[in-house]
């Protein structure tokens, strides 16, 4: 069995004609933040949603710690939850829609008023849910999912209404999850942002893997890691270099290594007693790398 | 299942749709039973027919109960429900039980205001009552009847999940098409779940309950045909929840 927090396995499903997602796989590790990224229409939320028992797969198995999610004893105290598309009773207040979760998932009353204080919105607990904002909307969602104090948070685009400063704060509250141990699987279409605040990716298109790995793997593109680097003796150096099996280009007075990691490289040079005067890892933009996996659907 | 119900009911509790529609089942109930007691003359024989089977929590409950859950539809709630209760049969049992139970309730509480209020004003006028025990036994069988349709309120709308569509059936069904149709074919339809078998539950005459002179079925009889609608219904909308896809 996989030691993965979350785990998707061959996941398939079609509507109609549509082929919505086709043997997709991927893991997700804990204590990191995993960004889900993907066109309109990838497939990103009908993953999701097979994840969490909502839709169900043609084929294929999603698991979080090896259990479907409809096998969970206490699923909202194992894993929450933030949709695309939260929904809330209009004449419910915030506080009562949260005790209504609370209630069935057997957690305290005393978690519905700490989840609204960590999301800032005691002040509006008693409002009805129709006078808040989008913004509030989204805070009052990862309140609910936060209820369960769950090992596993899957968030599709939950920065969706927030301002800046309420984007900062989430990219905070990621982090923090991830720091103490929890996986975190995040959709988003807000690049910029993941980018910020992932550790692994995973790119789909169509319905289909196009790369998952570490960001620096995948922002590595098709060679991997790449790392260009300066020395007080190129010459040296590369020969030093092409001894070792790292294929180097020349480039502009430096020596680019696609496939290497700048540790590998400083490791190489150390060893050799070569001066450097410049060692850095060369990446795409996450956004390069996005439209270049996804080049025939965005 | 205790979490799930709890939660259930907390729901309700929490709308003012629950508030207003229990304030004016208690509001109608009062009245007609506070006017009836006060402008007419029952005798002995009529007093608890006439005065003590006011109660109307039975028509609001099962409209509460298809709006309860056609209102997860409505307001796309049905996701966060689900995942609290991933257990789709379960969380619809939950449902079926929580309307029952309040159902039972706010029964009680009306038919012991209503016994309350008649039995001061009939007192003050020196008119005939009923006795304890057939006023406990009457309240009984109206309580059975707003339980049961609470329960089969929320399997029709799960059945229907479009709200309005749902609400507006009900109405038709119960004050037009049901009445009519137990007129024309008296011995089908008095098996039918919105007006026939509730009213026989409720051990209420069918004349007074504007059905004319049908033979309706024993009110035990007719509980159990309710349970069988219920068992049906319930049946066929966790098969339906089961393999839905909530996009």
């Amino acid at each position: 069995m996989s030691s993965a927090a979350v785990e998707i396995d061959g996941l398939s499903k079609s509507f109609g004609k549509v082929h919505a997602v086709s043997d997709l796989s991927f893991e997700v590790q804990a204590g990191r933040v995993t960004g889900f990224l993907g066109p309109n229409g990838a497939g990103k939320s009908t993953t999701l949603r097979m994840l969490l028992g909502l839709i169900h797969s043609d084929s294929g198995r999603g698991s979080f710690g090896g259990h479907r999610y409809e096998d969970l004893e206490h699923p909202s105290a194992q894993v929450g939850v933030v949709l695309e598309d939260a929904s809330f009773h209009p004449g419910r207040s915030g506080r009562n829609h949260l005790r209504v979760l609370a209630a069935a998932g057997s957690h305290p009353d005393s978690r519905v008023d700490e989840v609204l204080e960590r999301v800032g919105l005691t002040g509006a607990a008693h409002r009805r849910v129709k006078g808040y904002s989008m913004g509030m909307r989204q805070r009052l969602a990862i309140a609910a999912a936060l209820l369960g104090d769950p090992r596993v948070l899957v968030l599709d685009e939950p920065a969706n209404g927030l301002d800046p400063a309420g984007i900062r704060w989430m990219r905070d509250l990621l982090r923090a999850e991830a720091a103490r141990g929890n996986a975190v699987l995040v959709s988003s279409h807000l690049l910029s942002e993941v980018a910020q605040s992932v550790d692994d990716v995973v790119v789909i298109a169509h319905g289909s893997l196009r790369a998952s790995g570490s960001l620096e793997e995948v922002l590595g593109g098709a060679d991997g890691p790449v790392t260009r680097v300066r020395a007080a003796e190129p010459e040296r150096l590369a020969a030093v270099l092409s001894e070792a099996g790292v294929r180097t280009e020349a480039l502009s007075g430096a020596l680019v290594a696609p496939g290497s990691t700048p540790e590998r490289v400083g490791r190489l040079a150390a060893d050799h007693g070569l001066a450097l005067t410049e060692l850095v890892a060369v990446s795409r933009s996450l956004e390069d790398a996005f439209f270049e996996l996804t080049a025939d659907q965005s | 299942m205790t979490p799930l119900l709890r939660a259930e009911v907390l729901k309700l509790r929490t709308t003012r749709t629950f508030i207003a529609f229990a304030a004016l089942a208690v509001g109608t109930s009062l009245l007609i039973a506070g006017l009836v007691s006060l402008l007419t003359e029952p005798t002995q024989d009529s007093v608890l027919a006439d005065v003590f089977t006011s109660d109307t929590s039975s028509l609001f409950i099962i409209i509460l109960a298809v709006v309860g859950i056609s209102g997860e539809w409505r307001h796309r709630t049905i996701t966060s429900s689900l995942l609290a209760a991933p257990d789709r049969v379960r969380f619809l049992a939950a449902k079926t039980l929580a309307f029952a139970v309040v159902g039972l309730l706010l029964s009680l509480s009306i038919s012991i205001s209503v016994a309350v209020l008649g039995f001061i004003i009939l007192s003050a006028r020196d008119l005939p009552t009923p006795g304890l025990g057939e006023l406990a036994a009457q309240v009984g069988h109206i309580a059975s009847e707003a339980m049961l349709l609470g329960a089969f309120g929320v399997c029709v709308g799960a059945l229907v999940r479009n709200q309005v569509v749902a609400v507006v059936g009900l109405l038709l069904l119960s004050f037009a098409v049901e009445p009519v149709l137990i007129g024309l074919v008296p011995n089908v339809f008095r098996y039918a779940p919105f007006v026939a078998l509730p009213t026989a539950v409720s051990a209420i005459p069918a004349d007074q309950s504007g059905l004319g002179d049908v033979d309706l079925l024993a009110p035990g009889l007719a509980a159990l045909a309710m349970l069988a609608w219920i068992a049906g219904t319930f049946a066929v909308s966790a098969v339906l929840l089961r393999a839905r896809d909530l996009n």
